[in-house]
């Protein structure tokens, strides 16, 4: 689903050149859930980027459904965003102008795969049922964050991206989207890479890999098993 | 003493738009400033007439100024002055070119009709080169005529059906002036005859316009009068035109240096009295010794013989005023000369005679009593500056 | 509380786009304002320094048979008790080839107070009088003569050419026009060599009730003076500087709005660490004075710069509708510079006031911040519909005061219902917006993009309404002058056609009419004459439908002849009963024509009958029609020529000679000239006068297009500001869709269609408006301010130029914005996100 093949990743900066990333190989099989730790500024974000299609790596490659990011274009890998791909950010990122129902909707009817019944069930999964002609800012923090993960599965992704998901919600509130983002994955069949910091979002996952400076490894030297 | 030319001088000043002029003119209206390069008014020049009637260019300042108390037919009193200024604008000696236009002489020329509360003013301005007899304004002396535009003081005798031979068409005139104003117009049609002699002021004609006889200028003017006309005619006031009679008192004076420049304004007075005398006084205000006012006057007998009056056989005393045009005026005055056995209150019986003419004054006819018994001894005018 | 003032200004500091856009609204509002306004006061001083010269304002006398008139002819006159005053005029060639006019005057006859008094400002008339003499001469002048101002006073030029020699000392005075030297009569005949020759004889207006034998007087009403036409030109640079000053004001309070807004949480601090609310307002008062200072100043000088710019053309156009010269230099008054800076800073004051109230009424705690941008947004456009709602009611009961009034008066109320006109549009444009986005939202439901693009839209909305309110505001200006401009070009073109109708126009002496129009009658040359005649009349009655009336008005009486060239090119407004029968009419002699000013005036109608004094008592006639006069201030009364020959005993005045087709003119104007000893100017060709005087509309025109569309531009600039200030934020919204899959040339092309789309939107809600504004100006403002309406003209044409124009400021303005969206690298718009 998810392949990164001895991937290199810098950033200019005023002090020269910064490696982010430093050979990094990955991979990640369809429904599989992946979490990704590490400090801040080890280079989590950008690995997520570099899946998401949003960057493109300096040598190495990286591999959606098979293809590499590379090789496609700017329109190309906005579409492969669209069709493949579900995004959830720290942030909630969601559209102001837009109602609750149309924020769920947007992703699934850009990529024109909109099916009426998921977008019910996953309103009534969400909790927000009731809300649907609300506006984002009339939400609650994790009201919206649960918006915004019902937007990014509303296409059914064969590939989810979560930054810190509930990096921004108090700890009850995030023990509660966490495991409603965990049913809901394995429900649409999604695969996921989730970015945490924190070991204890991490634990339910299929697996953890720790990131530290720009190269990858098992939190405690050793795999995590699959299910 | 005559305040027009006055106005000429001030003319120059006040042509602008009445930004003041750095420095202020010494003496009323710059009558004072020193005129080296004019002929120059001195005691022991001889009048000459007709010849002297004309203008007299080399001079600086020059007049011809009549005044008339008149009355109508029903016997209503009613004055009249007209008078033509000269004014030299250069010296003899920088005379310009006679090219077209090109002039040497200014003129000015005031008329006023008074009757009752009514005054009605007009005045004109001309220029001409000396060189020019025909220009717009103009004296000459044989014929007699002095104009300006279409107003004119001319002799009616013809020179050459004068059986005397003598030339002098002095002495019988025609004047004419008439201006159009929004009350219907005004002017005057009028026979001049002289019914005495000219009379010269002063020492032989040399009248002394300041007390200090030091140093080698003294400021004064050459200065007659013909104060014996019996006028006939018509009189215009707001397009009513009524037959008219009574007396005038023409003016002739020309000088260079007029003023003291100390001197700040005068009284004059003219009067016609009842006993065939005729009295000139005027007051130089500020000229006089120390400070105090110059005073000189004639003291004319009925066949015309002068005596001249010196400073000190003379009285003038403003008793009251009146406003007029924003100003105190003395319109009321008692008139004193111990050596005729003369004391005279003179009074203005209409105030309003302001002349509200490029440089204004006043000037207006007064009446003349006797100081204790309040009888009627004359008619007259007064004039007066500097207020 | 300088630090606190310090913190508020250290906003700008990491927002220097705002400051710019802040200093760019005054600065644009202020230079325009202040442009136009020294062209005004430019021309106008020009305007009264050439009435307080000799050659306007006073009746002149010239002789009949064109010789030059001589000294002796003024003695005469003089003698003859005439106040007539002679003058020499010439012109000189200076060295950088400026054609100078000399004046040479009598000061000592000269008449009016203001004649001499205000061309000599200084100095003695002595001077003036006699040798050296002087040259008075305006400073503005000095740079022709290789002058400056320093070393003028006194100075001798050397004139270079044709004409050798030295002018009199020259003495400065400023109340002369340009390039005109005036100087004693003396010393310009010696300059000139004129001799004895005068160039005329001038007396005071009415002075003369006739000309002297041999002589024709030209009374100073009668010589030409288009003042209302330059009246109303300057009415146009006025209502065009107002609403540039508007439009840039309109930015001005966008800039404040939003530097407001992004320091809301900055003022909470300030308050909760201990700054009183008053002071708070009061400091940003302060930064309010602070900006409008700077921005006023930069504004007046490039408003004078601009106005530099402008005024040779204006000067020109001016120059030859007036014949009098403007100068080509600005000569500003001080309280010029004050009045500009007092303009600015008021508008500014007035754009701020609502950021102070705001301001004065932020809560400490921040409760506002709990709104929804939505709430108070809609709260906002309910507050804009009922202020759009007022203001149009205030229009509506103007309107309703002005139709009952008399024609021709309430000129302020009409300014006030073309205010209320435009102020209420702008008012509601953002709720009409706001409701259309939503009815489009509804529509395009099923295209998930679109939906987006219109709620998207709705959200920019506050942001955008102010840009879109100054966009509408400044199409309709532009379309509703270029309706009136247009409509005025034609009207003026007509009316032309109508006055200037024969080819020449021949004005013989009384004593020869009669003989030249037999003599011309008979030559082959000439296809119609059209004889006309003048008389005064007292209007002594009116008969109409609602009763009589007595106005006792002096009218002018004209004769015209109802020939067959004149008849179908002479407009008429109102008929009786149709064209035909109006001329059936006024060519029987049985109905008079009136023009509109009288029309207007005393309120008549086709059906009316006048009475009017004449030499035989009384007349009576029936107004058969009203016909256009533009430029007239005069009541008039048309008559067939040989009817008011007859019963008003009327004087000729011209004859219109139209020529017969292909034949000689020149042997025609020979001729004529040969037979009866005509003077050079009696004898005009039309064509040439109709030729320059279209010329000059011309220029007229261009200069108020030029205005219009600089406008335009301040409201593109508007645009571009509001854009501009909220571009990172757009950025952040339109990353979203970015990473949810939406190509960035996708998202870039919907950013432009979507403001081109609103301003096309507000480009058609300026249609109507403009045309509303244009028969405003045309059917309210210029009856009151002239007594004649100008007839409406729509122009397809320019509505399809507005509405281009519409789009293609929208695009010009989001196009830079776009290029920088399109041209962020995509980590750049990441980066953004995790920002603020």
């Amino acid at each position: 689903m998810l392949e990164f093949r001895q991937v290199h990743k810098a950033y200019a900066t005023p002090q020269g050149p910064l490696a982010v990333l430093t050979a990094v190989d990955l991979e990640l099989r369809p429904g599989e859930s992946l979490a990704l730790m590490g400090e801040s500024g080890s280079g989590k974000s950008t690995l997520l980027h570099l899946a998401a299609g949003l960057d493109l790596p300096d040598s190495g490659e990286v591999l959606v459904d098979g293809r590499s990011i590379s090789t496609l274009d700017e329109p190309a890998r906005a579409r492969l965003r669209r069709d493949t791909l579900g995004l959830v950010f720290q942030q909630f990122h969601l559209v102001p102008s837009l109602s609750v129902l149309d924020n769920l909707r947007l992703q699934a009817r850009l990529a024109g795969c909109e099916r009426p019944e998921w977008s019910t069930h996953l309103i009534e999964r969400l909790g927000l049922a009731g809300m649907e002609r609300r506006y984002p800012e009339q939400l609650s923090g994790g009201q919206q964050q649960r918006l915004a993960i019902g937007r990014a599965l509303a296409p059914r992704p064969a590939l989810l991206l979560a930054d810190e998901p509930t990096g921004n919600l108090d700890e009850t509130t995030a023990g509660e989207v966490l495991s409603l983002l965990l049913d809901l994955v394995r429900e649409a069949g999604s695969a996921m890479l989730m970015v945490t910091h924190s070991a204890q979002v991490a634990a339910p996952l299929d697996r953890c890999l720790h990131l530290t400076h720009g190269r990858l490894g098992s939190p405690s030297g050793q795999a995590v098993s699959h299910r | 003493m005559r305040p027009g030319f006055v106005v000429t001088l001030l003319l120059l000043t006040l042509a602008g738009c009445g930004e003041p002029t750095p420095d202020e003119p010494a003496g009323f209206a710059g009558l004072g400033e020193a005129a080296d390069d004019f002929a120059q008014a001195a005691k022991g020049i001889e009048l000459r007439f007709p010849e002297d009637h004309a203008a007299h260019p080399d001079y600086r300042i020059e007049w011809w100024y009549l005044t008339a108390n008149l009355t109508d037919a029903r016997g209503e009193p009613l004055g009249l002055q007209w008078t033509l200024f000269r004014q030299a604008l250069t010296p003899p000696g920088q005379r310009p070119e006679p090219t077209p236009w090109a002039a040497d002489q200014l003129w000015m020329a005031h008329m006023a009709v008074s009757r009752g509360d009514t005054h009605r003013v007009a005045e004109r301005f001309a220029r001409s080169h000396s060189s020019d007899q025909e220009g717009q304004a103009g004296a000459i002396a044989e014929p007699f005529r002095a104009w300006i535009d279409d107003w004119q003081l001319a002799s009616h005798i013809e020179t050459s059906g004068d059986p005397s031979g003598d030339g002098d068409t002095f002495a019988g005139l025609e004047l004419k002036a008439h201006q159009d104003d929004e009350h219907g117009g005004f002017g005057y049609d009028l026979t001049l005859t002289a019914e005495g002699p000219l009379v010269l002021h002063g020492d032989a004609g040399f009248s002394q316009k300041s007390a200090d006889g030091e140093g080698s200028m003294i400021s004064g003017s050459m200065y007659y009068s013909q104060p014996f006309w019996r006028i006939e005619g018509e009189v215009t006031l707001d397009g009513e035109t009524r037959a008219v009679s009574g007396r005038g008192w023409l003016d002739r004076e020309w000088s260079s240096q007029l003023l003291d420049e100390r001197q700040q304004g005068w009284d004059w007075f003219s009067l016609h009295l009842a006993s065939g005398h005729k009295l000139m006084a005027f007051q130089l205000r500020g000229g006089g010794k120390e400070g105090g006012d110059y005073r000189s006057g004639t003291w004319i007998s009925p066949a015309g013989e002068p005596t001249a009056l010196a400073p000190d056989e003379l009285a003038m005393t403003p008793l009251d005023t009146r406003r007029v045009a924003g100003r105190e005026v003395p319109t009321h005055w008692r008139l004193e000369v111990p050596h005729a056995g003369l004391e005279l209150i003179v009074e203005a019986p209409h105030a309003e005679r302001w002349m509200d003419t490029r440089v204004p004054y006043w000037e207006g006819e007064v009446v003349a009593r006797d100081a204790d018994s309040g009888e009627r001894r004359g008619v007259g005018y007064l004039e007066m500056t500097g207020y | 509380m300088l630090i606190a003032l310090a913190t508020l200004l250290s906003h700008y500091k990491r927002h220097p786009g705002q400051l710019a856009m802040l200093l760019l609204g005054l600065w644009v509002a202020g230079a325009l304002w202040s442009g136009v306004q020294a062209i005004n006061a430019s021309a106008r001083d020009s305007y009264a320094r050439a009435e307080a010269l000799f050659t306007t304002g006073l009746d002149r006398l010239e002789r009949r048979d064109g010789e030059p008139l001589t000294r002796e002819d003024f003695l005469r006159l003089r003698r003859a008790g005439l106040p007539v005053s002679p003058l020499i005029e010439g012109s000189l060639d200076v060295s950088d080839g400026t054609e100078l006019r000399v004046i040479g005057i009598d000061p000592l006859t000269l008449p009016g107070d203001s004649a001499f008094a205000a061309a000599s400002s200084q100095g003695e008339l002595t001077g003036f009088l006699t040798s050296p003499w002087q040259t008075r001469v305006a400073p503005d002048t000095l740079p022709a003569l290789g002058l400056s101002a320093r070393e003028a006073g006194g100075a001798e030029p050397r004139l270079g050419g044709l004409a050798e020699g030295r002018l009199p000392p020259l003495v400065l005075s400023p109340t002369l026009p340009p390039d005109t030297l005036v100087m004693d009569i003396a010393a310009a005949a010696a300059l000139l060599d004129s001799g004895e020759r005068l160039s005329r004889l001038v007396t005071a207006p009415g002075a003369l009730e006739r000309p002297p034998e041999g002589l024709v007087l030209t009374r100073a009403a009668t010589l030409v003076s288009p003042g209302q036409l330059t009246e109303s030109f300057h009415l146009n640079l006025s209502a065009m500087a107002l609403l540039a000053l508007v439009v840039g004001l309109f930015i001005v309070q966008a800039a404040l709005g939003l530097a407001l807004e992004q320091r809301l949480g900055m003022l909470r601090t300030l308050r909760a660490l201990g700054v009183s609310g008053r002071g708070l307002v009061g400091l940003l008062a302060l930064e309010l004075l602070l900006l409008g200072v700077a921005g006023a100043v930069a504004g007046i000088i490039s408003g004078v710069w601009l106005a530099r710019m402008l005024l040779p053309d204006v000067a020109a156009t001016l120059g030859s509708l007036y014949g009098a010269e403007v100068a080509v230099t600005l000569n500003l008054p001080w309280h010029y510079w004050l009045g500009g800076l007092g303009v600015t800073l008021g508008g500014l004051l007035l754009a701020g006031s609502g950021v102070l109230w705001r301001a004065a009424r932020l809560s400490v705690l921040g409760l506002g911040q709990a709104q929804a941008w939505r709430t108070g947004f809609y709260r906002q456009l309910r507050g804009m519909g009922l202020a759009g709602g007022g203001v149009s009611a205030v229009g509506l009961i103007l309107w309703a005061w002005l139709s009952r009034q008399p024609a021709g008066e309430g000129l302020l109320p009409g300014f006030g219902l073309i205010a209320a006109l435009l102020l209420a549009s702008a008012l509601l444009l953002p709720p009409l917006i706001a409701l259309v986005l939503a009815g489009l939202g509804r529509l395009v439901r099923h295209r998930p993009l679109a939906q987006w693009a219109l709620a998207d839209l709705q959200l920019q909305l506050p942001r955008l309404a102010l840009a879109m309110m100054a966009l509408l505001i400044a199409l309709s200006a532009n379309l509703g002058v270029s309706s009136m401009v247009g409509g005025f070009r034609l009207t003026f073109l007509d009316w032309l056609d109508q006055r200037l109708m024969a080819d020449y126009y021949l004005r013989p002496a009384p004593e020869q009419f009669d003989e030249v129009q037999t003599w011309l009658a008979e030559r082959p040359e000439v296809g119609e004459l059209l004889p006309t005649r003048h008389a005064e009349a007292t209007l002594l009655g009116i008969v109409s439908s609602e009763g009589s009336r007595s106005p006792q008005l002096p009218v002018g009486l004209y004769g015209i002849t109802p020939g067959e060239s004149l008849m179908p090119n002479w407009p008429l407004l109102a008929t009786q009963a149709g064209r035909d029968a109006a001329w059936q009419a006024f060519a029987a002699g049985e109905a008079a024509f009136v023009n509109e000013q009288l029309a207007i005036d005393q309120r008549l109608e086709p059906g009316n009958r006048l009475t009017l004094t004449s030499p035989s008592g009384q007349e009576t006639l029936t107004v058969a029609a009203v016909y256009p006069d533009y430029g007239n201030t005069r009541g008039e009364v048309l008559l067939a020529t040989p009817q008011l020959a007859q019963r008003f005993a009327a004087t000729p005045s011209s004859i219109g000679i139209v020529l017969a087709a292909n034949v000689d003119e020149a042997a025609l104007r020979d001729a004529l000239r040969q037979r009866f000893e005509l003077g050079s100017d009696a004898l005009v060709d039309q064509r040439e006068v109709k030729r320059v005087s279209v010329e000059i509309f011309e220029r007229t025109f261009t200069i108020t297009r030029a205005l219009s569309a600089l406008t335009l531009a301040v409201a593109a600039l508007a645009l571009l500001a509001s854009l501009l200030a909220q571009a990172r934020e757009r950025r952040r919204q339109l990353a979203p869709l970015w990473a949810l899959g939406v190509p960035r040339a996708r998202l870039v092309t919907v950013q432009l269609v979507q403001l081109a789309g609103m301003a096309l939107g507000v480009g058609v809600l300026a249609v109507p408006l403009g045309s509303l504004l244009a028969l405003g100006l045309v059917a309210v403002i210029n009856v009151a301010a002239f007594g004649w309406r100008l007839p409406l003209h729509v122009f397809p044409g320019d509505i399809a130029l507005t509405l281009a124009t519409a789009g293609a400021v929208a695009l010009l303005a989001a196009a830079l914005p776009a290029t920088r969206l399109w041209r962020t690298p995509p980590r750049a718009l990441l980066a953004e996100e995790g920002d603020t």
